[in-house]
C-alpha cells in the first residue's frame, strides 16, 4: 500500500508520554541494565523513513547518536526492521558501525510526535520525499503545515535542523513558504547545504531519491534552523 | 410536549440564564423567569451545500473563460448551461452513509465580561456572536456571524474579550475579532494552531498575566500553547488514555485545571507547571447509574465490554459561608450529580455526595449557590430543575420552592415535538471514543 491516511484511528502503539516510552527494545545495546535506563536519547528522527536508505547511512555517519525512523505503513516498517536486524547481525563484531544506533517504529508522527519526544530532544528531523497530496483539500494532510511546524519546533533543540527534500516542485515551494512564514525557523543557505554531510546523504541515499535520479528527475532541498524561542513565552 | 433544553449557561452575577434548544436560544431573568432575549437560527441546512455549488460554478466559469479564448463553440451541448456556457453542477447530495446534519447550536459560551454570548452552529459551520444588552427589549443582538471551513465545536475568548478563539472538528484553532467588523471569507482564515485530531474543548488561561490557549482533543491530548504567540507550544499534559471532552479552570484558583472525557477518572493539574496533581476516580461511584445505553455500539460490543463513562460537565463551587471548595461532575446520560470536596493543599478530591435525580440530566450550570439542570424529560412545564447547596455544601432539590420560575422558563420554549423520537441527539459525547478497526 503506497498511502496511509494520517487522520484515521489506526491501531497504533504509542507511549502515553515520552517518560513512559520503552526504548530498550529498539536500542538494546544502549540500555544500561544496571541503572535500568537508556544511556542515550534519540536525537535524529527520519519522519516517513520509507525503506530506510537514509537511516542506514545516518547510522554510519553518526555512530554516537541514536536515530529513529518513523513510518506509518506496516509492511514498509517491517521491511526496514528486517533490514536493520540483518545489518546488526552482519556487523555484530564492529565496535563502532554496528547499526545498534538505528531503529524503526510504526507510528503517526503527525498525531503522536509529542508522545515520543520531549521538548527540545531532537537535533535533526528529516522529511524526505513526503506524500505530495496534490489536491487542494488534502493539503492539511501534508507533513509540513504551519500548525505542525510548531510541534516540530517543540521537539527540536534550538539550533536543530529540519531537512526537506522532494521531487515535486509545488510541494517544495509549499514547504519553503510554510517554513519561511514560521517564526521559529530560518532557512540555511546554499553554502551551508554544500558543507553539510546530511544534505549529501539525503540527496543520494534514500530509495525515492535514487529512483528520481534514475528517471533523471529533479530534486529540491530546503533546510531550516530552529531559532531560539522568544523570551517570556513560558 | 417540548424538546428538552440542551445547553445551559449562567452569567457571573447569577442574574441571567442562557439556554439552547435545537436552533433556538433564550435568555431569562433568573429572579423573575421572564424571557429577556431570544434568537432563532434561520439558516437553511442546505446553505453550505449551495455554497459548494456556487464555488464549483465559479471555478467552471473561469475554466470556460480560459477555454473560450482558445476554441469556439464546438459542442453545442444538450446539457443545461448558464449564460457563460458552462454546465451547472448539481447541489451535492450527502451520500447514504453521511451523518445527518442538525440545525442546532453545538456550543454556547459567555465572554469573561458577560457582554458577549457566543454560539456555534452546525448548519453553516459558523460562530454567532451576540451583544448582550439587558436594556434592550431583546437582549440578544447578533453582532457577527463568521463561517469557518470546518464545523466549530468549542470557543473561548481572550482575557480582554476582544478576540474569539474557535476550535473545530478538524483540529484547527482560529482567532477572529469580537467586534462589528464584517466577517471574512472563511477560505482566507489561517489557523493559529492545530492538532491532527478533532478538538473537543478550548480555554484561554492566564499565568502571571500571560495568556495561554489550552486545547483538548479526541486523541487524549491536552496541549498548552502560548497566546498570542501560538507558534510556541509550551507543553502537553499527558495523563488521559481516552478522549478529552471537558476542560475546567476554577475561578478561585486559575493555576488549576480539571480535565475529563472518556476515562474513568478526572485529572487535576497544575497546568502551567506541567504537573498532574491527582486523579479523581469515578467508576465505582457512577457504576450504579450506568445502563445498557452506556455499552459500546453493537459492532464493537464484546461479552466483557464495560459500560462507558463520558464527562459532560465539570464545575467547581466555593461555598462563601464555609469556604469549602467543591468539584461537581456530570456524566453523560445519568441520573446523578457527583460532588467532591477539594483539598486545596493537596488538590486531591474526596467524594462528598452522590445526588440522585429523577430524570437523566443533559447539562448543568452553577449560579450563586444553585445548580440549574436541564432534564431529559417528556414535559411541557418542567424542563429544568434547581438544586441548592446548603451551608454544609450538601445539595438539596429546591425545585419545589421555585416552581413558578421553572414553569416560566419551560413554557417559553417554542420547540414543540410530538414524541421522544423527534428529540435531537441529546447524548453525543461518547461518540468521540476511538474504536479502531484497522
Amino acid at each position: 500500500r503506497a498511502h496511509s491516511n494520517p487522520f484515521s484511528d489506526h491501531r497504533l502503539e504509542y507511549p502515553r508520554s515520552p517518560d513512559s516510552m520503552d526504548w530498550s527494545k529498539f536500542y538494546p545495546k544502549h540500555f544500561d541494565s544496571e541503572q535500568g535506563q537508556m544511556n542515550k536519547k534519540v536525537e535524529i528522527a527520519d519522519i516517513g523513513c520509507g525503506y530506510g536508505g537514509l537511516l542506514i547511512n545516518l547510522a554510519k555517519e553518526f555512530p554516537q547518536l541514536l536515530c529513529l525512523g518513523m513510518e506509518i505503513r506496516v509492511q514498509v516498517t517491517q521491511y526496514v526492521e528486517d533490514r536493520i536486524i540483518a545489518l546488526r547481525e552482519k556487523y555484530a563484531k564492529d565496535k563502532i558501525s554496528n547499526y545498534q544506533n538505528i531503529a524503526v517504529l510504526r507510528g503517526n508522527a503527525m498525531k503522536f510526535l509529542p508522545n515520543f519526544f520531549e521538548k527540545g530532544q531532537l537535533l535533526k528531523m528529516f522529511f524526505c520525499f513526503p506524500d505530495p497530496h496534490f489536491k487542494q483539500r488534502k493539503h492539511k494532510a501534508r507533513i509540513i503545515t504551519n500548525t505542525l511546524l510548531s510541534e516540530y519546533a517543540y521537539v527540536l533543540k534550538e539550533g536543530g535542523v529540519v531537512y526537506t527534500i522532494t521531487d515535486v516542485e509545488d510541494l517544495h515551494n509549499w514547504m519553503v513558504q510554510h517554513l519561511n512564514d514560521h517564526p521559529l525557523f530560518k532557512r540555511l543557505d546554499e553554502n551551508w547545504e554544500k558543507q553539510d554531510k546530511c544534505v549529501e546523504l539525503m540527496w543520494n541515499s534514500t530509495e525515492e531519491g535514487q529512483k528520481v535520479t534514475r528517471n533523471k528527475g529533479s530534486k529540491w532541498i530546503a533546510c531550516y534552523e530552529r531559532l531560539p524561542t522568544p523570551e517570556d513565552c513560558d | 410536549m417540548k424538546h428538552p433544553y440542551q445547553i445551559t449557561v449562567t452569567d457571573k452575577s447569577g442574574d441571567h440564564l442562557f439556554v439552547s434548544v435545537k436552533n433556538h436560544l433564550y435568555a431569562f431573568n433568573l429572579k423573575t423567569g421572564a424571557v429577556v432575549g431570544s434568537w432563532v437560527d434561520t439558516v437553511d441546512i442546505s446553505v453550505p451545500l449551495k455554497k459548494q455549488q456556487e464555488d464549483k460554478i465559479k471555478v467552471l466559469e473561469q475554466e470556460a473563460l480560459k477555454k473560450d479564448s482558445n476554441e469556439d463553440e464546438e459542442s453545442a451541448s444538450k446539457k443545461l448551461k448558464n449564460a457563460n456556457g458552462i454546465k451547472i453542477p448539481k447541489i451535492p447530495v450527502p451520500g447514504p452513509g453521511a451523518p445527518p446534519i442538525y440545525n442546532y447550536v453545538r456550543s454556547l459560551t459567555l465572554s469573561n465580561n458577560g457582554r458577549y454570548l457566543i454560539g456555534t452552529t452546525d448548519s453553516d459551520k459558523a460562530a454567532v456572536i451576540f451583544n448582550v444588552d439587558f436594556s434592550e427589549e431583546n437582549c440578544l443582538k447578533l453582532m457577527k456571524r463568521q463561517i469557518f471551513p470546518k464545523r466549530p465545536c468549542a470557543v473561548s475568548t481572550s482575557a480582554d474579550d476582544s478576540t474569539l478563539i474557535v476550535a473545530d472538528k478538524f483540529g484547527d484553532v482560529y482567532s477572529i475579532p469580537i467586534d462589528t467588523s464584517e466577517p471574512v471569507d472563511e477560505k482566507s482564515l489561517v489557523p493559529i494552531l492545530g492538532h491532527v485530531s478533532m478538538l473537543s474543548d478550548v480555554l484561554v488561561a492566564q499565568h502571571n498575566n500571560k495568556q495561554f490557549i489550552l486545547t483538548g482533543d479526541r486523541d487524549e491530548h491536552i496541549r498548552i500553547t502560548n497566546y498570542p504567540r501560538t507558534y510556541v507550544v509550551k507543553n502537553w499534559l499527558f495523563g488521559h488514555r481516552e478522549f478529552v471532552s471537558n476542560l475546567h479552570i476554577p475561578s478561585f484558583d486559575p493555576s488549576i485545571l480539571i480535565s475529563g472525557g472518556g476515562d474513568d477518572y478526572l485529572a487535576i493539574w497544575k497546568w502551567h507547571e506541567n504537573k498532574l496533581l491527582s486523579k479523581v476516580q469515578l467508576r465505582d461511584l457512577i457504576q450504579p447509574f450506568l445502563n445498557d445505553s452506556h455499552l459500546p455500539p453493537e459492532r464493537f460490543l464484546k461479552d466483557d465490554s464495560p459500560k462507558e463513562i463520558s464527562i459532560v460537565k465539570i464545575l467547581t463551587y466555593a461555598n462563601p459561608k464555609s469556604n469549602e471548595k467543591l468539584l461537581v461532575v456530570l456524566c453523560e446520560n445519568t441520573n446523578c450529580i457527583l460532588t467532591f470536596k477539594l483539598d486545596e493543599n493537596e488538590f486531591s478530591a474526596t467524594h462528598k455526595q452522590t445526588f440522585e435525580t429523577k430524570y437523566p440530566l443533559i447539562d448543568i450550570t452553577l449560579y450563586q449557590d444553585t445548580i440549574l439542570a436541564t432534564l431529559d424529560i417528556e414535559s411541557e412545564d418542567n424542563l429544568i430543575e434547581l438544586y441548592n447547596f446548603d451551608v454544609d455544601s450538601v445539595l438539596n432539590d429546591s425545585s419545589k420552592e421555585n416552581l413558578s420560575l421553572i414553569n416560566s422558563i419551560s413554557l417559553a420554549n417554542n420547540c414543540d415535538v410530538e414524541s421522544r423520537k423527534d428529540f435531537y441527539p441529546l447524548y453525543y459525547i461518547n461518540s468521540l471514543r476511538k474504536r479502531s478497526e484497522h
